[in-house]
């Protein structure tokens, strides 16, 4: 390993991502391979292949992603809201720098499966 | 996980057999309370209405829905829903704590002190004497999910609380690290705040 910081930053990171469950799992990797792109919550349902309602996805596992700082949430109308991961997270700042090397063709999809509105 | 994943799913059918058994025991007993309250005479409470707004035998009927036994049979029906509620509210599920004291239990070892005083709430005391609550609802109100726990640590001092918080997944709110959790991620995030808890308390 070059740089043990860095190294010791993506230990966290799996770990983190480890302790999460599927669905925040695939939130977080959609939304930091898109970054900076954001999305609204219906495009993110859809993104991550959530079946519930996109409404009770928000209030659950995004507005608490939220909470820990793990996302940002603009609010563009009273209705509309736009959903990204927050590059100021010490470790989603990681996620995303890896995404930006690495996940050239997985943003690729992730862009694509987007615009198949 | 099979194990966990079948406490969970017994857990909820005890809940809402509890929730059926508990409504029909409701009905009977509001049946009775109503029997209780309207068999014995009446004792109006005095207001009439004047004459000629209501037909004569309506001003009966009125002085009988406006009487003692009226407020009566209200606050026992009232004191009911009460005491349904906080119930409702109160206690978990036995294979539901079973199900959090064996995932806590698993993760922090056996020799830890884990209280279960009050219904939903799991008070975790670590090795270092820093505490955590876990607290279980049963079913979250906005999203309909089942057994979500929220996980609050007692206030902790350090300069860098926030970095560590984050590190580890958690947001802070008044000194005290905290974070809403699904049932299958109590393991590992639990695992997660206690090494935040740690990294903060020893950092002072």
């Amino acid at each position: 390993m070059e740089n043990n910081s860095e190294s010791a930053s993506v230990y966290d990171l799996v770990t983190l991502m480890s302790s999460y469950n599927d669905t925040r799992r695939a939130i977080l990797l959609a939304l930091a391979h898109i970054y900076p792109r954001s999305v609204s919550g219906v495009q993110l349902s859809r993104l991550i292949g959530y079946s519930g309602k996109s409404r009770s996805l928000y209030r659950g596992v995004i507005s608490h992603l939220k909470d820990e700082e793990v996302i940002q949430i603009d609010q563009l109308t009273p209705k509309l809201y736009a959903i990204r991961v927050n590059n100021e997270h010490p470790l989603i700042s990681v996620l995303v720098e890896l995404c930006r090397t690495h996940g050239e063709n997985a943003r690729k999809l992730y862009l694509k499966a987007l615009e198949e509105e | 996980m099979k194990l966990e994943d079948s406490l969970l799913k017994q857990a909820r059918a005890l809940y809402k057999d509890r929730l059926r058994i508990a409504l029909a025991a409701f009905i009977f007993v509001f049946a009775i309370t109503f029997y209780l309250f309207y068999s014995p005479e009446i004792i109006t409470l005095g207001i009439t209405p004047r004459d000629g707004v209501m037909p004569t035998g309506w001003t009966q009927g009125f002085s009988v829905v406006a009487s003692v036994n009226t407020l009566g049979f209200f606050s026992a029906v009232l004191l009911m829903a009460l005491i349904f509620k906080i119930w409702s509210w109160a206690f978990l599920p036995s294979p539901a704590s079973t199900f959090t004291l064996t995932v806590l239990r698993g993760i922090l070892g056996s020799q830890t002190l884990i209280k279960n005083s009050f219904g939903k709430r799991f008070r975790v005391t670590l090795e270092n004497g820093l505490q955590f609550d876990v607290n279980c609802s049963i079913k979250e109100k906005d999203t309909g999910e089942w057994f979500v726990y929220n996980l609050v640590s007692t206030k902790l001092q350090c300069d860098t609380l926030r970095n560590i918080a984050l590190r580890h997944g958690f947001g802070v709110k008044d000194n005290r690290l905290v974070a809403n959790v699904s049932n299958d991620e109590l393991h590992h995030r639990t695992f997660l705040l206690t090494k935040a808890m740690m990294l903060a308390g020893t950092t002072i």
